[in-house]
């Protein structure tokens, strides 16, 4: 090779408490390129981005731009070497305009407005960015937003730009906009670091693609023109485990007999974007349906509107054949309507309470008479739940924040499932799991629908979808887009419908 | 290149919080001692002499328990509020809306007997401050309004308030043209216990008492503690936020407005303009001292309460009072900073990103 890469990581390790986020993760990004970088959820992308920029220092490894080695201390030593990041929340000021938010930080002392407008404007019309550097960014667009935050990196002279999920917020005109602006910086010689979790736009926008699972690179610099999206999405997927062979139960599931139904969901979020887009979908009694998707795709939405925790725009939730209608999670749960949300600390359980205090979310209002909570009651459940769901703790009154994944998890389901309800929605359960955390939970899940309770399951683990379920429904874009039964599907038919190759909904 | 940067503690320091808050007090008494020698005094004596104020005898706790009782109720007030992550600046202005709320029955009321006059007074007081957080309250709850901004305001708005009443409608018309409000009547006043301290003090300690009781047993309490650990978990566990911002911010100047019922009836004779005396923005020290938690408030007021107790005390001997206030504020000062700490440590850093880690 002629030139060195203008970025290449290697042997990258980042340990947090409890996890490795980047297990001897590799980079190589030549210049003038753009370069994909893919993954699940916690495969480790933010965090290698995160040591990239200099906002993270890494436990081993080394970083060399152009050949040269760095040692970042902080993000403003990234950005003198020619590191800028442009983060998926925007750090702009919205009472500043375009032109003051892009000089912020690194105007000369005097500051010459008409001047530092008129540069602005030339850098924007030289790679195509559509602004006004005068306008105000409180008015501007999610889009344009963007572009001033391209336009800041450009303007500290950044040679490596990366970009952190950059279509999440865009409609897809601004995503194709988007497209052009990147090509014309990796024309400029820049090199472009594209992280991603749609598949077309990498194979659209980008010219070579790493994929890291599990915080290690499992692919690297890979040409997109070679991939085609079912590839790449089994690359990000990976090989099957141990604990997600198919699991056999002993009463067949009974989806004559629903248990929760969603007719026609609609979800739009702040944007007015439709995250969830006409959904329905049925569950019976006994039986585990799947929902696969590539992280993004209106997952998340989806079973926060079944469990009442957001509200849809339209559509209807069905327990049993009773109309939820706007009732909140609360009356939810005690109609028989279980959550277990993807964030478990956050939403699922609070981070500053105790054991104790988090076990009884569900069962308070009936502990105790009138205005107070008998406590005993309380910790008597809570044993309870410990005890049968094999959870270990620091004590009842410790704080849970002291709680392994695993540990709080269990204490989340098996809360969630104390209340013997019939339907359950379970967000990313096993997620970030180790093995017998994942068993642990699988085997529960599983042991509740022998025994008649119906899950809607949404993972983005496709083993564990072709483990449990009955049945797998494929989202994308907010649409339900192939269904298929578990037991005849394949990772690769899964795997291309997420992609987006199967666009028609075949009957099971 | 080897210095100190700070780092993330993977958790945070067990304690860490009441810790920073002592070593908040030591720094500042420290910080004192180098300013009482400069200008002159011998630290130790005149830190003596405070404790000896503040301590020393049963008139000298009186001082100070009396000065803890409108500290105490205002630093309940804030809690109340901070414990759901809810910042109420107004119990200022909440005081004074009590102190009006209680005239005002005194006014109304002004032959009834003393066993109903003091409980309508109180009442009154009650319903003043907490109608003054209704504004702030509605407005957080239903437009997402900052209650920083609002409740900070209000003290403004209310101020102008008092000064129109004891300027005007309320003005007495014996007083030979001062702007005071007139005597209230005398069965108004509260029944003394010992000393300076009257009955205010065994009303504000059931009003701590009883309140962090409630809040640490009852579902009200508990739902409060999960929307101020997760304002998601709360709404997960089916908890309307709003509702409960309504309920926490005007209870919360409810308990200031009776700061004012108590300082109207215990410690003045009448209603005037500088009712509130600080103790409204002093409540704020004390409930971020206090971490928010009942319990704690009683323990920094009265601390609190010494402090400017000693502070008048040394005055005699040439030494400025202010250096209660400087105290006060550096205290606040030494936890907030020592309070960095329960969230990072000091480490050496050097060029080598291994040895940062090791370290």
């Amino acid at each position: 090779m002629s030139s060195p890469p203008a970025v290449e990581l290697t042997n990258i390790w980042k340990r947090f408490p409890g996890v490795i986020a980047n297990a001897g993760a590799e980079l190589r990004v030549q210049p003038g390129t753009v370069h994909a970088v893919l993954g699940e959820n916690g495969a480790g992308k933010t965090t290698l981005m995160n040591v990239l920029a200099g906002v993270y220092r890494p436990d081993e490894g080394t970083v060399l731009l152009d050949g040269v080695e760095h040692v970042f201390g902080s993000p403003a030593d990234a950005l003198d070497a020619g590191v800028a990041m442009v983060h998926q929340e925007f750090r702009l000021i919205p009472t500043f305009t375009v032109a003051e938010n892009v000089a912020l930080g690194s105007a000369p002392p005097v500051l010459r407005r008409r001047e530092i407008e008129e540069q602005v404007a030339d850098l924007a019309k030289r790679f195509g960015l559509q602004t006004d550097p005068r306008r105000e960014v409180w008015h501007l667009s999610m889009g344009e937003r963007q572009r001033v935050e391209i336009l800041k990196a450009l303007w500290r002279d950044a040679t490596i730009l990366i970009l952190d999920e950059p279509t999440a917020v865009l409609t897809p005109a601004e995503a194709n906009e988007l497209g052009r602006i990147v090509a014309a910086m990796a024309a400029d010689g820049r090199s472009i670091i594209f992280i991603s979790h749609k598949l077309d736009e990498v194979t659209r926008f980008c010219d070579e693609a790493t994929v890291l699972r599990g915080g290690a690179t499992v692919a690297a610099s890979l040409p997109v023109s070679s991939l085609d999206a079912p590839t790449l999405a089994e690359l990000m997927v990976g090989e099957s485990t141990l604990v997600s062979q198919r699991r056999v139960r002993n009463n067949p599931a009974d989806p004559d007999q629903p248990v929760l139904s969603v007719r026609h969901m609609t979800v739009h979020d702040i944007h007015g974007i439709a995250t969830v887009d006409d959904v329905s979908l049925e569950i019976g009694s006994g039986e585990i349906v799947g929902i696969a998707g590539v992280a993004g795709n209106g997952q998340r939405p989806l079973a926060d509107a079944i469990a009442g925790l957001a509200t849809p725009t339209q559509g209807s939730v069905r327990l049993e054949g009773d109309e939820l209608g706007g009732a909140g999670p609360n009356v939810r749960t005690d109609a028989g309507l279980s959550y277990v949300p993807e964030d478990r600390i956050g939403v699922g359980l609070a981070p500053r309470l105790s054991v104790t205090e988090n076990a009884m979310m569900r069962t308070y209002r009936t502990m105790g008479a009138g205005p107070m909570v008998d406590f005993g009651d309380a910790r008597r459940h809570c044993e309870q739940l410990i005890d049968e769901f094999n959870v270990k703790t620091g004590g009842l009154d410790a704080p849970i924040a002291g709680l392994s994944g695993g540990n709080l998890q269990r204490l989340l389901v098996g809360r969630e499932l104390a209340t013997s309800p019939k339907a359950l929605v379970a967000a990313q359960p096993t997620r970030g799991l180790d093995v017998q955390g994942v068993a642990a939970i699988q085997e529960v899940l599983v042991a509740q629908a022998e025994a008649g309770l119906g899950i809607l399951l949404i993972s983005e683990d496709l083993e564990e979808l072709l483990a449990l379920s009955d049945r797998i429904l494929v989202m994308r874009e907010g649409r339900i887009v192939a269904e298929f039964d578990a037991e005849t599907a394949t990772r690769a038919m899964v795997g291309e419908a997420m992609a987006g190759s199967a666009s028609k909904r075949e009957p099971a | 290149m080897i210095g100190l940067t700070l780092q993330r503690r993977e958790q945070p320091l067990p304690g860490g919080q009441v810790r920073a808050v002592l070593a908040g007090a030591f720094i500042a008494l420290l910080a004192g001692a180098v300013l009482l020698l400069l200008s002159g005094s011998n630290p130790v004596d005149v830190y003596l002499r405070m404790a000896d104020a503040a301590f020393g005898s049963e008139r000298a706790w009186s001082n100070t328990l009396s000065r803890a009782v409108p500290l105490g109720l205002a630093g309940l007030a804030v809690a109340v509020a901070g414990s759901m992550g809810l910042w109420n600046i107004g119990a200022e202005g909440q005081i004074i809306a009590g102190a009006i709320g209680g005239a005002w029955v005194a006014r109304v009321l002004p032959d009834a007997d003393g066993v109903i006059l003091i409980p309508a007074m109180l009442i009154g007081a009650v319903i003043g401050g907490g109608l003054l957080a209704v504004i702030p309250a509605v407005l957080r709850a239903q437009l997402g309004v900052n209650e920083i901004i609002t409740t900070l305001m209000l003290n403004e708005v209310i101020l102008r308030v008092v000064r129109y009443l004891v300027n005007g409608i309320w003005k007495d018309p014996g007083g030979s043209g001062f702007p005071q409000a007139p005597l209230l009547p005398d069965q108004s006043a509260l029944p003394g216990l010992f000393g300076r301290a009257n009955i205010g003090l065994l009303i504000a300690a059931a009003v701590l008492i009883g309140f962090g009781y409630f809040a640490s047993r009852s579902k009200w309490g508990y739902e409060l503690r999960l929307a101020g650990s997760s304002e998601k978990t709360a709404e997960y566990a089916g908890i309307s936020l709003r509702t409960k911002i309504m309920t926490v911010l005007t209870l919360s100047g409810a308990i200031a407005g009776l700061a004012g019922g108590i300082e109207l009836t215990g410690s003045s004779s009448r209603l005037v303009e500088g009712v509130a005396n600080g103790w409204g923005f002093a409540g704020i020290i004390v409930a971020a001292l206090a971490l928010m938690r009942p319990s704690g408030v009683a323990l920094v007021a009265v601390f609190f309460g010494a402090v400017q107790v000693g502070g008048l005390a040394i005055q005699v001997s040439g030494v400025s009072a202010s250096i209660a206030n400087i105290l006060q504020a550096m205290i606040l000062f030494g936890a907030l900073a020592a309070g960095v700490f329960t969230e990072y440590k000091l480490v050496r850093s050097s060029r080598s990103p291994r040895a940062a880690v090791a370290a």
